[in-house]
């Protein structure tokens, strides 16, 4: 199938997002990045890069589905969509005829966390984008018929990336029993009864809510100077007014006590294994060791878990593992593909020794300096474009609370230790943290009576 | 390594690690060299600094079209196992040479052709270029590794058919050709990858990878005059052997309509497919083609997503895509619905392609898809990755540099009167063939309409298109 446009929650661009928190070893070197908060609170930062003539502009919002509510899960990522349907100047359907037709594309993306709106254009187009962005930001219309197109949009990609995508459909069932409490708990996507359910005065809540612009941050890389798009800034985005941002989540996971396992029966080819782990925040000192330690047992053909699973077991086809960036607590999904006909629980097994090895004996000097390397191609390969630099620039400011940390993020790297990787291995991969989903094939196993 | 650094507003004063070249705003591919050795090997030099990755891809001129019939992806499992087991390394051994570097090392087949691509940091230069040489040049096939591949592909294909999204072109694909040349699938399925054995593997591997039958195109941080004498000394001494090119079979579209609906049981949405066969790469027209179908299927504003997501909901996303290749390759429609309104969301495709030939585009509409593709493009040439794929490519179809250096004049030459013979050229009409995967009890008899001739599957029958019994 060939691409897809997307506005999107898919995990295929949270993963985007995530390399480049994860991806600052040693070596890396710096790049210029000139910062600017402009009266109103927004936060501009900006690089030069004339290699090609264009631009990418990324608005990091810090709204995401964590601020929903049940009864209107979704809400963010469907005002997402909505941020493309229409304002004052630029009417329903113009921005994207005018951002096209003068050589811009865009697109979007909304996570637990945060939702952000992504131009790439030429140079010759900066102007315009400012104006669209700008008048989107405070004039945003809500047209009853758009959101009703919309709302049918939103329940396709839905249909797509869960009912019929058996990864996208355990993923959503894994969340909403890893937490019970917090809102990382529903998809960012919403129930379906959810989306059937918005009204205009729930966009308008959501709008006025999440959209000051001191909730959010600006960042540019491209073929521009810092002066002409402070310059820019102060005609269009500095004179729209600031209100108070979303009120603090302050729901806190309570503690797991044991482990949780939960089964989805379902007409497939093949099984599926996910397994949870409550890990912390994006901005404890302990995501660079989970992250080491994620390397070493995931990453490669050489890693741990391949090795076992894949090459000598034989019992999988693939074995990986995720960790988004995140503001509160979160959990690090380990995802294994069992070959057809194999117990989901034969994967576990392997994969739970796999973890026991680890915490009996550190890893080898060689596996850590491998995790390091790796880190540093990851780096590279996240800001060898003027987008990659965008999005990795603005994704370390929102969750490290400062550009600058993906600078530290190298020393950070450095400084992990074998005992360090062992000791997250310990404190979070443990038995009592896990939640355990796997999705059984009806053909194979019916639904239990 | 510089860490904590104070910046001062309006004031950088720091080295770039992307140096600024400054550019006319016209799109120019950076220069590179061509140099063939004695063996006969093609090799491509592309300095592009600032990253310190160097990337090599490997073209070899021999895809999945030479697969003997009944063991498709034979082309694709021998490049896979490249990596697995070499005269001096394990496929463990390998897998850890190359993770410690942080470099990667990837192999596929398409129908026209196989790549390898490896990845690497310049510091780790020589390891790279020994690993990806090595690999290339001295695979050994392993039985085990045979063994492990082929389980593993078994379960791919199965996996695939779990989600309808990575079929669709290989069902489509199948039975736009019917079985033939590009309708065959590289990856294999159920049945064919059953009969694959490591002799035929190996007889592959020694018939197609030769220097003479291989493109090697190198981008990225390095110097070319060393660059070269480093490739010369590891690639230059690969003994030179005849090669027979395989002939991919020339299919005219498809006459009338025909209509395979796929089975899902479980399905909620429809997954369609629509057209015909269309281009080769390098048809002289290619430029327009692009212009046009990026008005009609191509962009998020394109005719087909104004109607069928804008201002209808119906679906997340619909494209129409040219794939042109050494032979005629498919044109389709691609997108998706709920189960109730299959039948709407296809009438209202059918429309836009009506409409597309009665009305044909408006210049507005040529001057936005010129801008975009202009504005567009510069990011698809920013990688040394890119390049060494671009120029690689651009080599294998006898395309040159002025694909991309003039693409901007050849954007503008394009006019409506053009556009208008473009579209009733290559944009089918009467002649379409529709492949939908989708719910059968719910949608079977909406969608006969399209099609007197129709064939049915369903989607765990072994195979693609035809049934494996048929061929």
């Amino acid at each position: 199938m060939k691409k897809i446009w997307l506005r999107t929650a898919t995990l295929a661009m949270v993963c985007v997002a995530y390399l480049g928190c994860v991806a600052t070893p040693a070596h890396a070197q710096e790049f210029p990045v000139t910062e600017r908060t402009l009266k109103n609170g927004m936060k501009v930062l900006v690089q030069s890069d004339h290699s090609i003539p264009n631009v990418a502009l990324y608005i990091f919002y810090r709204i995401g589905s964590r601020n929903e509510r049940p009864g209107t899960t979704g809400l963010s990522h469907f005002f997402e969509h909505m941020m493309f349907n229409g304002a004052k100047k630029y009417g329903p359907g113009e921005l994207d005829k005018v951002m096209e037709a003068n050589g811009g594309s865009n697109n979007a993306y909304t996570t637990q966390n945060v939702t952000v709106y992504q131009d790439w254009f030429p140079r010759s187009a900066m102007p315009l984008i400012f104006d669209i962005e700008a008048d989107r930001i405070q004039n945003l219309n809500f047209d009853p018929q758009k959101i009703e197109s919309e709302r049918q949009v939103v329940a396709s990609e839905r249909r797509s990336s869960v009912d019929n995508d058996n990864g996208g459909l355990l993923d959503e069932q894994l969340w909403a029993t890893a937490f019970i409490a917090h809102p990382y708990q529903w998809p960012v996507l919403g129930w379906m009864s959810d989306i059937e359910h918005w009204t205009i005065d729930d966009l308008k809540h959501h709008f006025a809510m999440g959209y000051s612009p001191s909730n959010a941050t600006m960042v540019v890389v491209g073929d521009v100077t810092p002066e002409e798009i402070f310059q820019l800034c102060e005609k269009t985005i500095e004179p729209i007014p600031s209100h108070a941002p979303p009120p603090p989540v302050t729901t806190v996971e309570p503690p797991q006590l044991g482990e949780r396992r939960l089964v989805v029966h379902k007409p497939a080819e093949l099984p599926l294994l996910m397994i949870a782990y409550h890990v912390p925040q994006s901005d404890n000192p302990d995501f660079y060791a989970t992250n080491i330690l994620r390397t070493i047992l995931f990453q490669g053909e050489s890693s741990r878990m391949y090795q076992r699973l894949v090459d000598k077991d034989q019992i999988a086809l693939d074995v990986s593992s995720s960790l988004e960036p995140a503001f509160d607590p979160t959990i690090a999904i380990i995802v294994a593909q069992p070959k057809q006909g194999v117990d989901p629980e034969k994967c576990e097994k392997a994969i739970y020794e796999e973890l026991e090895r680890v915490k009996l004996s550190t890893i080898t000097d060689q596996e850590l300096e491998k995790a390091k390397n790796i880190r540093l191609m990851e780096f590279y390969q996240q800001v060898r474009t003027i987008n990659g630099r965008a999005n990795t620039i603005g994704t370390y400011e929102v969750f490290d609370g400062d550009y600058k940390k993906l600078f530290d993020a190298a020393k950070n790297y450095a400084a992990v230790t074998k005992e360090d990787v062992q000791r997250v291995a310990k404190a979070y991969f443990a038995g009592n943290n896990r939640t355990v989903a796997s999705l059984l094939p009806e053909n194979e196993e019916k639904a239990k009576p | 390594m510089s860490m904590s650094k104070k910046f001062n507003l309006f004031l950088t004063i720091l080295v770039l690690i992307f140096p600024a070249v400054l550019s006319a705003q016209s799109i120019h591919i950076p220069p590179h060299e061509k140099v063939v050795f004695k063996n006969g090997l093609t090799v491509l030099l592309l300095e592009k600094r600032g990253v310190p990755i160097v990337d090599f891809v490997a073209l070899v001129k021999t895809g999945s079209a030479a697969d003997p019939q009944g063991e498709e992806g034979l082309a694709s499992i021998t490049a896979q196992l490249l990596r697995k087991g070499t005269q001096k390394r394990t496929a463990q051994q390998f897998a850890a040479d190359s993770d410690f570097t942080g470099g990667s090392f990837e192999a596929d087949a398409g129908a026209d052709f196989s790549t390898a691509a490896g990845e690497f940091l310049n510091k780790d230069l020589a390891r790279g270029l020994d690993l990806f040489s090595d690999a290339l040049m001295h695979p050994i096939f392993p039985q085990a590794e045979v063994d492990k591949l082929l389980a593993q592909s078994l379960d791919g294909v199965r996996a695939a058919k779990d989600d309808p999204r990575s079929v669709l072109g290989t069902y489509y694909d199948g039975y736009l050709f019917n079985g033939y040349g590009y309708g065959r699938t590289a990856d294999g399925d159920e049945i064919s990858l059953t009969r694959i054995h490591r002799d035929a593997i190996v007889k592959f591997y020694e018939s197609y990878y030769a220097p003479g039958n291989m493109i090697l195109s190198v981008a990225g941080d390095f110097q070319a005059a060393d660059m070269k004498k480093k490739l010369e000394e590891v690639f230059g001494q690969w003994p030179s052997k005849p090669v027979t090119p395989v002939k991919i079979p020339v299919l005219p579209p498809a006459k009338g309509k025909k209509l395979l609906l796929i089975d899902k049981p479980d399905a909620t949405q429809t997954y369609f497919a629509i057209g015909n066969v269309a281009t080769a790469a390098g048809d002289p027209d290619r430029v327009a083609i692009r212009m046009v179908n990026s008005v009609f299927g191509g962009q998020f504003t394109s005719l087909l997503n104004e109607a069928l997501r804008v201002e209808s909901g119906l679906t997340y996303g619909v494209v129409s895509a040219f794939d042109p290749r050494k032979a005629p390759g498919p044109f389709g429609i691609y997108s998706y619905t709920k189960n109730e309104s299959t039948v709407q969301a296809i009438d209202m495709a059918l429309q836009v392609l009506e409409k597309l030939h009665k009305q044909g585009i408006t210049a507005e509409q040529l001057a936005s898809a010129k801008s975009y593709i202009k504005g567009q493009f510069p990011p698809a040439i920013e990688t040394s990755k890119q390049l060494a794929q671009i120029i690689v490519t651009n080599e294998f179809y006898g395309l040159d540099d002025r694909e991309i250096n003039d693409l901007e004049a050849r954007l503008d030459a394009v006019t409506p009167a053009i556009a208008a013979q473009v579209i009733q050229k290559h944009f089918p009409t009467d002649n379409l063939v529709f492949t939908l995967i989708g719910k059968s009890s719910e949608i079977s008899a909406g969608v006969q309409k399209y099609a007197e001739k129709r064939d049915a599957r369903v989607i765990n029958d072994p195979g693609f298109w035809p049934p494996p019994a048929q061929k």
